[in-house]
């Protein structure tokens, strides 16, 4: 009787990840390490051990592509299906695209914007665990880009104001606030990067700008949307599980790194929150049926998650709530009714439309912001409620002053005074620059090398470097075409929309 | 503080006066209206006199508002502290430098 040989034994998941990760990482001999690695010093920030990183992910990439194919797969189908349904006629109304309008043109290419950055920490992170967690994020980014903009080209066939958002992403005014908001991050060090996306954006703010997006597709109809962000969400949790493990990796390395990640978190709390304006007036005046107020979220996604949460962990290590936290505070009252009544003036130059909220909207602004709206922001739509009546439409005839850091028109106004503009002045190599705000002041004042080559939008326009001296080539460079822009009603949008239902109404009814 | 960098970190503005050759970027803030979600911003020579830049700039840009009134006496600010332009002064003898912001509100 013979034995038989042992087959060779499995590895466990946890062991073949290793295998494929760490096992794959040699120390080199003949180059020096810095010269491999040269990006991981100048900042200040210390690693004394690599091998400390905790794998969040624990994928293989076989796994890891086995997953993603089948979210793909169950994505597509839903497309297609939503597609030859003709779906898009059974949104809640055509208005509720500038939404996804501001997505595509404001958030989806931020996600390609993240898959070259974490591409970059692939590269050049000195350990082979956070250098094969950021290769899977990078992936998952890219993939990020393509879905959304595969979900959303189905509604570019029908409506306006989809068809041009990459070119729009690097030239138009309100585009400007992501876009310079990633090349800030973009054009930081890597453990900068980290911070600033990784954890500020990924982890402290992702709630409040992923989620209103995704529950306001599920209460409009817009199913491919829904569906994307289901696919995403898993994605995003190993994202936010990155993004804490990166930062409580770099405290626990030195106790030297503690200020370095304060003053990062500070700067990215306050540069992320302002991004987060543009998602503010989408949930509070966008969405035609609603899901919660930006109050509402930012009290349970932010105040109650994150300052209630997450900075209780922190405080272990030192790290205490975002300097101008309490100014993000202040706002939420005012914030959203602001930043739409600026897009409102503003909409002749932008690829959405908009238009003054009806008696119902303006009830539920009432209820949901019953300390403010009613006393501030309801006047001005009466006022121009009788504009409109006389034959106007506010549009502005000129071009506004803008935040040299956040680049948003400075409409924001006074902590505890919402009646006066906020303005904060600064010089800098005998020149002077404008702040929106003490959180954008700080960080201007801070690395005021970096801001002064701010790609400002008015100023550009200004210089010329924008198509032309006049209203319509700046409008032509942007690729504005009919119907992409301004009042929503009688817009090309509403007019279509108005005459598929009317083929569809019942016999007998009004259309 | 400064910028933590791989190299040597010196870039112009890019927004500086040279850039506007003669003119300057002249911001104007109606302090007492919210109808202008911001403080406008103008490109203006700096040897243009205050008449032709408030009848010829200013004013074009603030009629949009039903309630301006162009002829209404007006308190100005420059550098926080009020200042009376008169109509034959130019913006360079005013004191209006490049990106400064001139506030204004219809006197009470």
């Amino acid at each position: 009787m013979t034995i038989a040989p042992k087959g060779p034994r499995k590895l466990t998941m946890k062991q073949r990840y290793e295998a494929l990760t760490r096992d794959l990482d040699w120390e080199p001999s003949y180059v020096d390490k810095r010269d491999v690695f040269p990006h991981t010093e100048f900042e200040g920030i210390k690693i004394h051990d690599w091998g400390k990183w905790e794998d969040p992910f624990r994928l293989t990439v076989d796994a890891y592509a086995k997953y993603q194919a089948e979210k793909d797969k169950r994505l597509y189908a839903v497309l297609d299906g939503f597609a030859q349904s003709q779906g898009h006629l059974s949104l809640t109304d055509a208005s509720y695209l500038n939404a996804m309008k501001v997505f595509l043109q404001g958030v989806t290419p931020l996600e390609y914007t993240a898959h070259r950055n974490f591409a970059y920490l692939a590269r050049h992170l000195n350990g082979p665990g956070p250098r094969f967690a950021a290769l899977c994020q990078s992936i998952d980014e890219l993939r990020h880009t393509q879905t959304e903009i595969h979900t959303l080209s189905n509604y570019n066939k029908y409506y306006g104001g989809f068809h041009n958002y990459l070119e729009q992403h690097d030239r138009v005014w309100y585009l400007s606030v992501p876009k310079s908001f990633f090349d800030d991050a973009l054009s930081a060090g890597p453990f900068e990067f980290l911070i600033a996306i990784g954890f500020s954006f990924e982890y402290l703010l992702t709630n409040l700008l992923f989620v209103p997006f995704m529950s306001g597709a599920s209460f409009n109809g817009d199913l491919p949307t829904m569906t994307f962000g289901f696919s995403a969400q898993s994605d995003e949790s190993r994202h936010m599980t990155l993004g804490l493990e990166a930062i409580k990796f770099i405290l626990e390395q030195d106790e030297g790194n503690v200020p370095i990640v304060q003053a990062w978190i500070d700067k990215w709390f306050w540069r992320g929150y302002r991004v987060t304006a543009l998602v503010a007036q989408m949930l509070d005046y966008m969405l035609p049926r609603k899901v919660m107020s930006w109050k509402e979220s930012f009290e349970l996604y932010f105040e109650e998650q994150m300052l209630g949460g997450l900075f209780a962990d922190l405080a272990f290590y030192g790290i205490t709530p975002p300097k101008h936290v309490d100014d993000a505070i202040a706002e939420k009252e005012t914030l959203s009714h602001q930043v739409y009544w600026t897009l409102y003036q503003f909409s002749h130059a932008a690829a959405f439309t908009t238009s003054v909220p009806d008696a119902e909207h303006q009830q539920w602004l009432r209820d949901n912001y019953p300390d403010t709206f009613e006393q501030l922001y309801q006047p001005l739509w009466a006022k121009e409620e009788k504009n409109i009546e006389a034959g106007g439409r506010h549009f502005w005839r000129g071009l506004p002053q803008l935040c040299q850091v956040c680049q948003v028109p400075m409409l924001f106004t006074e902590p505890g005074d919402p009646t006066t503009i906020c303005q904060r002045e600064s010089v800098y190599d005998g020149e002077t620059f404008q702040t929106c705000s003490n959180g954008c002041q700080w960080i201007f004042e801070r690395e005021p090398e970096k801001y002064v080559q701010a790609w400002l939008p008015v100023h550009q326009i200004y210089q010329g470097s924008c198509g032309g001296p006049t209203l319509p080539d700046v409008l032509q460079w942007y690729g504005l075409e009919e119907g992409d822009s301004g009042e929503y009603k009688g817009s090309v949008d509403e007019k279509n929309w108005n005459t598929w239902h009317d083929d569809h109404a019942p016999t007998g009814t009004e259309g | 503080m400064t910028v933590k960098s791989i190299g040597a970190y010196e870039f112009p503005s890019r927004s500086r006066q040279e850039l506007y050759g003669d003119d300057q970027l002249v911001h104007v803030w109606f302090t007492d209206t919210l109808w202008f979600a911001a403080a406008a911003c103008f490109r203006a020579p700096r040897a243009m006199t205050w008449a032709d830049f408030w009848n010829g700039v200013v004013v074009p840009f603030a009629e949009e508002d039903p309630d301006f009134d162009a002829a209404a006496p007006r308190v100005w600010t420059l550098h926080g502290a009020q200042f009376q332009p008169r109509d034959d002064q130019t913006l360079a003898e005013l004191g209006v430098g490049h990106k400064d912001v001139i506030g204004t509100r219809v006197a009470a």
